[in-house]
């Protein structure tokens, strides 16, 4: 298990609203909305924090070193500060790093910064660049494939996998309605499903337009702190346990006849095996997924939750991923529904360690939530996941 | 129904609901009549009290009110609209108030947003020929066809051609594109209350025909703007656009320098774990998991087995081109003949057999004339039989 030198809890989270466009505001001044808000919700100035960690996707706005630009807004002069930015997992990697760089006692407060304004680029044209430039560039669609589709309706048959596909789709929609910031809500109902998984442009196979992320502008930003300043700057800190990123070879190797063991489910039994974590669906109350689209997201549940055969789908049609369920998924709407590339993965613990808070808004789930979980996801499916915790007591497992 | 500068009495009654702000009215208690003479004209009596608003349509003349307005239609619906000035219609005795005067100057501007005529969606069609923007049409060939339902729809064909615009009311058969939506649907788009993108991805609106035509179709007309409807000032927004364009080369190193120089001979290499025994496929320069590098080459294939199919309709650009795909085409994933059951390799299929490809089928390359040990020496595979 990674060593912690001391605990770290976050004590500050600020959001945007997500949207299809920020015409309003440059980049600098978008981040700025954003870290004022996390200062708020802090309750500190910037006076107060050592060191900012800033990410996005340069190819997609094209700009190289962001973060000397927004430093205006970010408020990073003089400070230290650190450039991360893996991917689609660069939210979520922003929030390792600071939480790294807090336990590993080398800063008290480190503020971790996300954004994308993607609306400033082309987020196709740029994602397609991250195949290897020797071979298989040539067949880049970005993150739009249908193996998963494929592979689903082979397993469960095409009915049914639609059906339940769909049924994740407005599952999601349902959850961003509540959500004031989601960018995309459409108010669909469960009656639409039918005509909708059949009527919606197919983009690649049966990955159709309905099933896929949206093109989102905004910036999240979440501050965190050793134990000891975190008790003292801040009522409700929020205490990350432990998290786990797992890369694979940057390649198209994976849809052979045999298929390797997924990245996801690889990093969730490491890291629930280290954490004593035996049924996870029972253990934690929240899960928020990286879900690029409704079929990963149904896939996925599986992979995370390491669930067998048919139970993710039998836990989605019982209504157990619904806010009232057993393991509510993705409050905030999920990936569907705001996609601010850079920060998407971020916004998974940042929705996440509200919902421990209580203090998430109209999409707070109603029973206690003490456990969460939220993922990350980029390039050929690279895994990131991550445990938070409301209360300081959890058991730490040796040797795991 | 009377309408006067596009607009009904009866709407400005009508939305007031919506247009009622709560708490602008917590400690009012008053009560307006409204005569309004003239064809399209009637009773109202509207009570605000503590924040609550009830309009009703009454018989006959109200009497018994805070303020009693009386107008006639026009003026009225004038009036409402800022068409005409509010005081002169006072001073002519055009409008005449009985009661306390200062409730309607008060109350008024708190208790509601101000009314916006309501937008029809055949006067934005049938305003298209004056909207037209013939400089740029230059070249442009089409048949835009509306298919709007509910309220205030109705069938119409658009027709661009020689940078000029005709509008029919029918929809032909040979159109270019098809929009159907409902009629509020197509207006709420048509004033920016509803994102293009949303309503298509949530079936809002539904394209038949040639997509592309139908996001060309937008920039051939200025946007319609509603008569009376007020231009909201605003600050111009300014963004700088720019397309960059940054020319790359990249060394091969000599692993998958071998297989290009294979592919100059229509031969597959693959480089071998000496630990695992797997191979990789295109030759990789060690084997990631045992983490020892994979100097033994074998040669595989050429014939492979298909595992998966992408039918590919959205149409991305092509990385190392820029130019955007003709759609749809077919990425496929496959297993080469001789390799790792786990190591698939991926490519083009002859566009000719999307229809016909399924999993487990044999396929075989098909070469380029003239090979340069480029991913342009492989053109794609096909169905081997």
């Amino acid at each position: 298990m990674a060593k912690k030198n001391r605990n770290v809890g976050i004590i500050g989270i600020g959001q945007t609203e997500y949207s299809s466009h920020k015409e309003h505001q440059n980049q600098a001044e978008m981040v700025n909305e954003a870290v004022r808000y996390a200062l708020e919700d802090a309750n500190i100035t910037l006076d107060d924090i050592d060191c900012v960690v800033h990410g996005n996707m340069e190819l997609f706005e094209m700009v190289f070193q962001p973060d000397m630009w927004h430093s205006l807004g970010s408020g990073a002069y003089g400070k230290d500060q650190f450039r991360i930015t893996t991917g689609g997992t660069t939210g979520a990697s922003l929030v390792c790093a600071a939480d790294n760089l807090v336990a590993s006692g080398m800063y008290d407060v480190v503020m971790a910064i996300g954004m994308e304004k993607l609306q400033e680029g082309h987020t196709t044209g740029g994602i397609t660049n991250m195949a290897d430039p020797l071979w298989f560039r040539h067949l880049q669609t970005g993150a739009l494939t249908a193996t998963t589709a494929t592979m689903m309706m082979e397993e469960f048959g095409e009915e049914r996998a639609k059906k339940a596909a769909m049924k994740y789709r407005i599952l999601m929609d349902k959850h961003a309605c509540l959500n004031p910031r989601a960018h995309r809500r459409f108010g669909l109902e469960y009656d639409q499903a039918d005509d909708l998984m059949n009527t919606s442009p197919q983009l690649v196979g049966e990955l159709r337009l309905i099933h896929m992320c949206s093109q989102s502008d905004g910036a999240c930003v979440m501050i965190l702190a050793s134990e000891k300043k975190a008790k003292k700057m801040c009522k409700t800190p929020v205490w990350i346990r432990d998290h786990i990123t797992v890369h694979r070879e940057e390649t198209f190797n994976n849809f052979g006849i045999e298929m390797p063991e997924m990245t996801h489910h690889y990093a969730a039994r490491k890291l629930f095996e280290r954490n004593g974590i035996k049924d996870p669906v029972e253990y934690f109350d929240v899960f928020e997924m990286y879900d690029p689209s409704a079929w990963w997201g149904l896939d996925w549940a599986r992979e995370f939750l390491l669930l067998k055969d048919d139970e993710h789908i039998k836990l989605l049609e019982d209504g157990e991923f619904d806010l009232d369920g057993k393991l509510p998924i993705n409050p905030s709407g999920g990936v569907t529904a705001s996609n601010p590339i850079g920060a998407t993965a971020m916004l998974r613990p940042a929705e996440a360690a509200m919902q421990l808070r209580g203090d998430a808004g109209p999409q707070q789930i109603k029973k206690k939530v003490k456990h969460a979980l939220a993922s990350g996801f980029g390039g050929t499916l690279w895994s990131v996941l991550m445990m938070l915790e409301k209360d300081l007591d959890w058991q730490e497992v040796e040797n795991g | 129904m009377a309408e006067y500068f596009g607009t009904a009495v009866e709407d400005i009654f009508n939305t007031m609901e919506e247009r009622f702000l709560s708490e602008g009215t917590l400690d009012v208690d008053v009560t307006i009549g409204y005569n309004i003479s003239g064809e399209g004209g009637g009773n109202w009596k509207v009570t605000i009290k503590e924040g609550t608003l009830k309009v009703e349509d009454v018989d006959g003349e109200v009497t018994d009110c805070t303020a009693i307005l009386n107008a006639n239609a026009e003026t009225f619906v004038g009036v409402t609209l800022g068409k005409l000035d509010a005081g002169e219609a006072f001073s002519s005795g055009n409008i005449k108030v009985d009661g306390d005067l200062t409730v309607l100057v008060a109350v008024l501007p708190k208790a509601f947003k101000p009314f916006k005529p309501v937008i029809k969606a055949s006067a934005i069609v049938e305003s298209v020929e004056e909207r037209f923007r013939p400089e740029k049409a230059e070249g442009v060939d089409i048949k835009i066809g509306y298919d709007l339902s509910g309220d205030g729809g109705g069938q119409w064909t658009v027709v661009v051609k020689d940078q000029t615009c005709t509008l029919k009311e029918v929809l032909d058969d040979d159109c270019t594109v098809i929009m159907r939506m409902e009629a509020q649907v197509f207006v709420d788009l048509n004033q920016g209350k509803l994102d293009g993108g949303t309503a298509f991805s949530s079936g809002q609106v539904k394209v038949d025909g040639d997509i592309g035509a139908a996001g060309q179709s937008a920039s051939l007309f200025e946007k319609y703007v509603a008569e009376g409807a007020a231009e909201e000032e605003g600050e111009e927004l300014i963004s700088l656009k720019c397309v960059p364009s940054i020319n790359q080369r990249y060394a091969t190193g000599p692993t998958m320098g071998k297989w290009f120089d294979g592919l100059k001979e229509k031969k597959f290499f693959a480089s071998k774990c000496p630990q695992c025994g797997r191979t990789l496929v295109p030759p990789r320069e060690i084997c990631a998991q045992c983490r020892v590098r994979c100097n033994e080459f074998v040669e595989i294939g050429p014939d492979a087995t298909v595992t998966l199919i992408d039918v590919v309709y959205y149409a991305s650009p092509d990385p190392l081109t820029g130019k955007i795909r003709e759609t749809p085409y077919t990425a496929l994933f496959m297993v080469l003949d001789g390799v790792s059951r786990d190591e698939s390799f991926a490519h083009d299929l002859n566009p000719k057999d999307i229809d016909r490809i399924k999993p487990g089928m044999k396929v075989r390359p098909v070469w380029a004339e003239k090979r340069t040990g480029s991913y342009k020496d492989l053109l794609y595979f096909e169905i081997a039989d």
